[in-house]
């Protein structure tokens, strides 16, 4: 059936009682309810479309007698609101109550324009061309400051006769310098952990054989001896970069502990509980005659099975 | 409009419009202001307003007042490694009420957190993210996510120990990402240690990039919310449902109202009970202090410490694998259940996942606070 139209006249069975002036959309359906008819001369009546018979192009044909439809009671303007003032989207996709079609006129300059998909396309291109040269620099801009040198410099930090007491760890503080960026060079705090180690705890430590420590290219940088009895740890945990204490375990005994996901580690270093996925980090050690210490400040990866330098 | 042309002897006018109704007017005639308004509040709401739906509304709100008042501490805030510890402490120790607005700003991110949390829980009861609001769903999802990157790159800026140490464990677990990880970690730190580098890219993330991609994004959100119509209740008859149905305006919006009043006085309330205090400035040495995340991310932070998870494998599983797969569950949701079903007492999968997921935030939540005590 098609859809009443403003305007059409509305017939009756016995006569023809007025027009169709307005039509009221089911908001759940978005189909026209009811139409609004305007009774010759008394007033407006609303009614359901179930009372519709047939509808034609200027005309809408009712099942009832005009009595009937005048009985009704008067349509209530203030019960409704207009589709411009209610927010329910596409109510009126496809509701055609209008009268035909409403235009307006393209403007000329318009109508000469063939290649519409051309130069939208064309639009495109160049604002993918402004951007993409853009892309890089932008990268560059932000990556400046990512990679860094290493850096492997002997570095203070303080004398072992601190050390009072053999397979216990002793926390070093020291000062590295750092620059960063465009920034004067500004000092930080680090820690290491030092332990005056016992003849077996080297041995579980070394199994015999030297550490090397190398630069990327495979050079060596240095060599711990496996005699020199003192070992170094890098302070920070190599599970998710936490630092780690000395601490008395009830089991364990003495142990490093960490205490942000309590990985535990032994004097050796290696892991003894928790989710670390490998031992504490060693770092190349130096101790003078006099018994001062230095350390080549390394950070590795944390998470890694394997080490991987990062500083 | 006539009443210049109309005769002098009409004394009597029945009504002369004041300057605000002519002001209006003004505006209207130039803008479409009362259509506009009509538009935004006559949104039918299919079985009526609810207390269940505010906590959209009140999220807008939250973010408001974390704009103002993240604006105003950025009058003295300083974010560079040597001034911003100092800036933070001037803020809540100088300037006057300064500790109430950082205050406010700090408790107002966790309950930024605790809305959409629940705003997440009601439309995934209420089964809203189905077809048609599957696009909806998913913008929720990126809005989350802004949420918590909202947090993670507020918490350094103080730049105390808490925050520095929390970023640092957070950027680690970036790090453990496959191919992009090493990337994205130094990318964040700007640099391969955490330092001014670091806590300049959250700051511009923090105060200018979030901001942006989050009104950009709520905007999207609401707009698709409107397109595709409120859900409404999950159960019910069309013509018990049609009877119901009223306006966003009035009864929603007092409900909204309401709700964000009383968001705003427990956030004041926080403000006053448990005001800011910073630890010690940050330095790459924790000494006493036990590194802990923020207490909505407490449960993660908890759960990576299980056995479970121990090792390179079990690490890749609970920092990387673990969250992923959540993700890309929540984000396949609407497009893997078909099911028109809303009714959550009739999804029995939805329903258990969700309380599922429910306690094990909490019960890792209090573990982690019992676990406190054990490390001391
Ligand atoms: C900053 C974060 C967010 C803001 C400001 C926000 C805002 C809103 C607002 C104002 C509404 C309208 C009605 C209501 O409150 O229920 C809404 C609806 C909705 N939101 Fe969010 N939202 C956010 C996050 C999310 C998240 C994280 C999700 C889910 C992943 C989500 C999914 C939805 C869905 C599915 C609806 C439709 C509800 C319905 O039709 O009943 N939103 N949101
Ligand atoms: S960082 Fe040390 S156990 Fe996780």
């Amino acid at each position: 059936m098609l859809q009443p139209k403003l305007k059409s006249k509305v017939q009756c069975t016995d006569l023809n009682i007025g027009e169709v002036t307005k039509v009221v959309l089911d908001p759940l359906s978005h189909e026209i309810s009811h139409i609004v008819v305007s009774v010759n001369g008394s007033g407006e009546r609303q009614v359901a479309m179930g009372h519709v018979q047939v509808v034609t192009d200027d005309l809408v044909q009712l099942r009832a007698p005009s009595t009937e439809i005048l009985a009704l009671p008067p349509f209530k303007r203030e019960d409704y609101v207009t589709t411009h003032e209610v927010e329910i989207s596409h109510l009126e996709d496809h509701i055609h109550v209008t009268p035909g079609e409403v235009l307006v006129p393209l403007p000329d300059l318009e109508k000469s324009v063939k290649r519409r998909t051309f130069f939208m396309n064309f639009t495109n291109v160049i604002g993918f061309l402004i951007g993409l040269p853009l892309a890089y620099p932008i990268l560059r801009f932000l990556m400046k400051p990512m990679y860094a040198e290493f850096d492997n410099q002997w570095l203070k930090v303080g004398n072992v006769n601190k050390i009072k007491q053999a397979d216990v760890g002793v926390q070093f503080k020291y000062k590295k310098k750092v620059k960063e960026v465009y920034m004067p060079e500004y000092e930080i705090e680090k820690n290491v952990w030092i332990l005056r180690a016992t003849p077996e705890l080297l041995d579980k430590v070394y199994n015999d054989k030297d550490a090397e420590f190398r630069d990327a290219k495979g050079k060596t940088i240095w060599t711990n001896k496996k005699d020199v009895p003192y070992v170094a740890f890098s302070g920070k945990c190599p599970h998710l970069g936490c630092g780690f204490k000395w601490r008395q375990h009830k089991t364990l005994g003495q142990v490093f502990l960490c205490p942000c996901h309590l990985s535990i580690y032994g004097a050796t270093g290696r892991v003894l509980d928790g989710p670390a996925p490998r031992g504490l980090d060693a770092l190349p050690l130096k101790v003078h005659a006099s018994g001062e210490v230095e350390v080549i400040d390394m950070e590795f990866k944390a998470g890694t099975k394997l080490q991987v330098r990062i500083v | 409009m006539n009443i210049k042309q109309s005769a002098p002897t009409t004394v009597h006018n029945p009504h002369q419009p004041s300057a605000v109704e002519k002001l209006v007017a003004f505006l209207d005639e130039r803008m479409g202001l009362k259509e506009m308004q009509a538009k935004m509040l006559n949104e039918p709401l299919p079985g009526g307003s609810r207390w269940a739906y505010v906590f959209g509304s009140v999220l807008l709100f939250i973010f408001a007042m974390q704009a103002l008042t993240g604006m105003l501490l950025m009058f003295y805030y300083v974010p560079t490694a040597d001034h911003a510890y100092d800036s933070t402490q001037y803020i809540i120790h100088e300037v006057d009420y300064g500790w109430f607005l950082l205050s406010y700003h700090f408790w107002g991110s966790s309950a930024m957190v605790v809305c959409v949390f629940a705003h997440m829980s009601q439309v995934f009861l209420w089964g809203a993210y189905k077809k048609p609001r599957e696009l909806l769903w998913l913008v929720g999802l990126a809005l989350l996510g802004i949420v918590i990157t909202f947090g993670f790159t507020g918490y350094l800026l103080p730049w105390d120990q808490r925050a520095f140490w929390a970023t640092l464990v957070g950027v680690e677990i970036l790090d453990k990402a496959p191919l992009v990880g090493d990337f994205i970690a130094r990318f964040l730190k700007g640099g391969p240690t955490p330092g001014q580098m670091t806590l300049s890219r959250f700051f511009v993330l923090h105060v200018m990039i979030l901001p942006a991609a989050l009104m950009a994004l709520a905007g999207l959100h609401i707009f698709l919310f409107r397109v595709a119509a409120p859900a409404g209740p999950f159960k019910g008859t069309v013509e018990e449902i049609k009877a119901k149905t009223d306006y966003f305006f009035p009864r929603q919006i007092w409900k909204d109202i309401v709700g964000m009043a009383f968001v705003f006085v427990g956030i004041c309330a926080l403000a006053l009970w448990e005001p800011v205090v910073l630890l010690d400035k940050a330095t790459p040495d924790p000494g006493e202090y036990h590194p802990e995340p923020e207490w909505y991310f407490l449960f993660y932070f908890q759960l990576l410490r299980l056995k479970l998870f121990a090792g390179q494998l079990g690490q890749f599983i609970g920092a990387v694998a673990l969250p992923v797969v959540f993700m890309v569950l929540l984000v396949a949701l609407p497009f893997m259940d078909k099911d028109p079903e809303r009714n959550i007492f009739k999804r029995p999968i939805a329903l258990i996942s969700w309380i599922a997921i429910m306690v094990v935030i909490v019960l890792f939540t209090v573990a982690a606070v019992i676990n406190r005590e054990f490390l001391d």
